[in-house]
Formats: C-alpha cells, sequence, structure tokens
C-alpha cells in the first residue's frame, strides 16, 4: 500500500530535523541554562518562569510564531526558509529549548550552590567548577537531550506548518502518519507510529547503553 | 570544539535556503494531494525537465492565503469567484482551467434522510437542514466547504443552527472519517472520495446535479507583486498541464479503474 522507499525516506528526514534541532537546543540550553543557573541577577526568578512556561508551547503555535517571521511576506523571509527542513529545524528548536534548559537550571540549582562551596575551599578556580558539574554527570545531559530529541521527533503541527508535508523534501514521519489517516488507511497509520516509537526505543536504549559504560 | 560545531551548523541552517531555486511550490487543495495525483504529476514533471515540483496541501482557503504571503509559485484550488478575486487583487497572473470532476453526497448506505430518491439539489439540502439527521461540515475555509456554504444558501439559510451540523475543522478525508464513525452525511469531492480507502458502510447518495460541478483552476503567481517567484518555471509547469504530458496523466489517472478528474481537451 505504501512503498519502503517512502517510508525510509520519511524516517531519514525526521531523524535529520530532530538531530539538527536537538544538538542546536543541547548546546544553546547547556550556553543559557549555565549562564541563568550559576548567576544571581535582578530578573532570574522571572526568566525561569517565563522558561517553565514556555515548555508547555503547543507546536502549532511554535510552528505559526516560525510561519510568521520565515514567510516571504515575514522579516525573514529572504533567506527562502519555509518549506524546507531547516524550517522544521527552528520550530522544533523553539519547542525543546525551553524544555531542555529548565531542566538544566534545574540541575544546576541542585547540584551548584553545595558544589561550588565545597570545591572553593580546596581552591579551585570557577572554571574548574563549571567544567567539573558539565564532565562529572554526562548521564544527566544525556537525558536532557533524549528528551528534546523525543519532542522533537514526535511532534506534528510546528513542523507541518512550516514544512507543509512536502513528499521528498519535508514529509517526516509524523506528517506521513498524519497524510496516510487522512486518507483513511489507518492501519498503515498506526504501524507507522510504531515504526516512530521502535525508532525511539534504539536510540533511548543506545543512550543507556552508554550512560552504563560511562 | 563546542563552538566550532555551533558555528558549523548555524553555517549549515542559514545556507541551506540561500541557493538558487531549482523546484517551485505549488499551493494546492487536499483533493489533489490525498488523492495521489499531484505526487504523479510533481515526479513525471521532475523527469521530463529537472524541475522539481514541490506541492503544499492546505484547503482552498489556506492555500489562497499563503499565495497572497507569497509563499508559493503557483496556486491550484477550487473556488473559481476566490480565484477570480485574487487575480483582480493583482496576486496572480492569469487564470486557467487547468480540470474538473464534481461533488457528491455520501452518508450511510440506510439513508436515514432518504435522499437517494430526490432529483432537486435543493430538496436534499433541505432534508439535510433537518436536527433528525447528522451533517459533517469541513468548516475549513476550503473549496468544499464554499461549495457546501453555497448549497445552504440555495435553500435560504446560512448554515443549520443546531447540534446535528457537525463541524470538523479538518481537510476532506478526515472529515469522511468522521462521518463514516458518526453515520452523517457530507459533501465531497469525487476525486477524494474514490481515493478514500475506510469507506466502512458509506456510500454515494446524490449526484449529478448541475450545482455540484467542481471546476479547478491554476494560476501563477505575479512575479510583478513578489520578484522571488519562479514565473517561467511555473508558467511552464502551467502548459504542460493544459497542453503536455501531464495533460494525459490528469485524465489517465485513475482509482480502481474510476477516473478521478477531467481535463477540458
Amino acid at each position: 500500500m505504501i512503498e519502503l522507499s517512502k517510508i525510509l525516506e520519511a524516517i531519514s528526514i525526521s531523524l535529520h530535523v530532530s538531530f539538527v534541532s536537538t544538538l542546536f537546543g543541547f548546546f544553546l540550553s547547556i550556553f543559557f541554562g549555565y549562564l541563568i543557573g550559576t548567576r544571581e541577577f535582578h530578573f532570574k526568578k522571572y526568566i525561569i518562569s517565563i522558561l517553565g512556561s514556555l515548555t508547555s508551547i503547543p507546536p502549532v503555535c511554535a510552528g505559526l510564531v516560525v510561519y510568521l517571521i520565515i514567510s516571504r511576506s515575514g522579516p525573514l523571509g529572504w533567506m527562502q526558509l519555509l518549506y524546507t527542513p531547516s524550517a522544521m529545524i527552528i520550530a522544533q528548536f523553539i519547542i525543546i529549548f525551553p524544555i531542555m534548559t529548565t531542566l538544566i537550571i534545574n540541575y544546576i540549582e541542585q547540584e551548584y550552590p553545595q558544589l561550588r562551596e565545597e570545591l572553593l575551599s580546596y581552591g579551585a578556580s570557577q572554571k574548574d567548577i563549571l567544567m567539573l558539574m558539565i564532565t562529572n554527570q554526562k548521564s544527566i545531559y544525556l537525558t536532557i537531550a533524549l528528551i528534546g530529541f523525543g519532542r522533537a521527533i514526535s511532534e506534528y503541527g510546528a513542523a507541518a506548518i512550516v514544512g507543509g508535508s512536502i513528499d521528498h523534501v519535508t514529509r517526516n514521519m509524523t506528517a506521513m502518519i498524519a497524510l496516510e489517516t487522512a486518507k483513511g488507511n489507518i492501519m498503515v497509520g498506526v504501524s507507522l507510529g510504531a515504526i516512530l516509537i521502535s525508532l525511539s526505543l534504539v536510540i533511548s536504549f543506545g543512550i543507556n547503553y552508554f550512560k552504563k559504560n560511562d | 570544539m563546542n563552538i566550532i560545531k555551533k558555528i558549523f551548523f548555524v553555517f549549515v541552517l542559514f545556507t541551506s535556503g540561500l541557493e538558487a531555486r531549482d523546484y517551485i511550490i505549488v499551493q494546492s487543495t487536499t483533493s489533489t494531494a490525498n488523492t495521489g495525483l499531484l505526487d504523479l504529476l510533481s515526479e513525471k514533471f521532475l523527469e521530463e525537465t529537472g524541475i522539481e515540483v514541490r506541492a503544499v496541501a492546505v484547503g482552498t482557503g489556506t492555500a489562497i492565503a499563503n499565495a497572497q504571503k507569497g509563499d508559493g509559485d503557483i496556486l491550484m484550488v477550487h473556488a473559481k469567484q476566490d480565484e477570480l478575486k485574487f487575480i483582480e487583487e493583482g496576486y496572480g497572473v492569469e487564470r486557467f482551467d487547468l480540470m474538473y470532476n464534481d461533488f457528491v453526497i455520501v452518508g450511510p448506505k440506510n439513508d436515514p434522510a432518504n435522499i437517494k430518491d430526490e432529483n432537486e439539489i435543493t430538496d436534499v439540502m433541505k432534508k439535510l437542514s433537518s436536527p433528525s439527521f447528522k451533517f459533517i461540515s469541513r468548516d475549513d475555509n476550503s473549496g468544499t466547504h464554499k461549495k457546501e456554504l453555497s448549497l445552504w444558501k440555495m435553500i435560504n439559510i446560512k448554515t443549520p443552527q443546531h447540534a446535528s451540523y457537525i463541524k470538523t475543522g479538518s481537510g476532506m478525508a478526515n472529515t469522511i472519517n468522521i462521518a463514516a464513525e458518526m453515520q452523517g452525511y457530507v459533501l465531497t469531492d469525487r476525486g477524494t472520495w474514490i481515493a478514500f480507502t475506510n469507506k466502512n458502510d458509506l456510500t454515494i447518495l446524490f449526484e449529478g446535479d448541475s450545482a455540484l460541478f467542481n471546476p479547478y483552476g491554476i494560476i501563477a503567481v505575479n512575479p510583478n507583486k513578489f520578484p522571488h517567484v519562479e514565473y517561467e518555471k511555473s508558467q511552464q509547469f502551467i502548459n504542460w498541464l493544459l497542453n503536455g504530458k501531464g495533460n494525459e496523466l490528469i485524465k489517465a489517472y485513475a482509482i480502481d479503474g474510476q477516473q478521478l478528474f477531467f481535463t477540458y481537451n
């Protein structure tokens, strides 16, 4: 009913887009997480609250915001990003960045003050403490990356609006599930969903294995 | 190291959109995409000319709104009045009659409203406006939804105002899915209906009235309005559909032996 090559194509689009958006989310959330988490400043409370509330941004809204910005009539229209995988990456990034940053800030606020006091008494520098925080608990970062990736690869609304569900270009797994369901091929939709979950399972196993051997 | 990686990916992200465009974007309706016709046409046109056709399948209303923002090279929809307005406002160059089929009214086989034996669309709509029967509406500003509204207008009502008139806000095939579950009546284009695989016990109950004619138009987006559109390539695609191989493909496109779309030549 549906060719294998099409499914493989959708899987590769899903993986590519979600991998890149997670990578961006990962580095930028660590950067901003530490920037916010290890410092005391006036609006810190508010910034953390805003980030927390953005964790529940509906993907469709994230998609619409990105759409308005990268549409030909929008401020970044000249970049020709609409209906490309890059557009989907941006939209997914907006969805997962607050989640990943919130989790990292949470971790820092739990660990940092105590660790800092201890290490400073041993004569460690500020830089040493940060490096230790980052290298010491790799598994936490892996878990956060996995959560971000899971959210990115499973969302439909944002990628559909800015990606346009274009065959061979932006039709990822979730767009294909929606399309096949819309055509009435409900069993195909369910099967594709099962493939998507299996895929996440493999990645999750891989990361857990990596964590154990760390 | 991280910094280098970051810079690299920012670079990849932002350069991917800047290369010269060897594709055209078609803002189209769900009916042409869900039937698989557009996929076939894009594939053959790419083979013949090397130009990629990227189809965005949304409702007619959304397609027009997107094209008005400049997010498309071609508009391919089915709402003639709106298409002509699109051109009048300077967004499009010229409207061509591309193809047609017709709308049908689909409902449960046992036909509780007994519309099967009616001859006039107005009598059918009168019966279906009763709260005793469920009518499932797209309610998404699509071409089919606009057609439905025009049918209610023929019996001088806006839309039925009761709980049996159900608005889905989703695409054609999704709406048929819902009609199948709720045992309701629904207006659909014949192409989507033929291609639809989850018919359950729904069947065509009314067809053939001249009010149910469903013409599709095709319009190249005006390069004077949006200098970035690929006008030459778009016109090439339009000519290919009107007079070239594309025309043959549309005529030959059939599912289960039934022709979905008809051309004018």
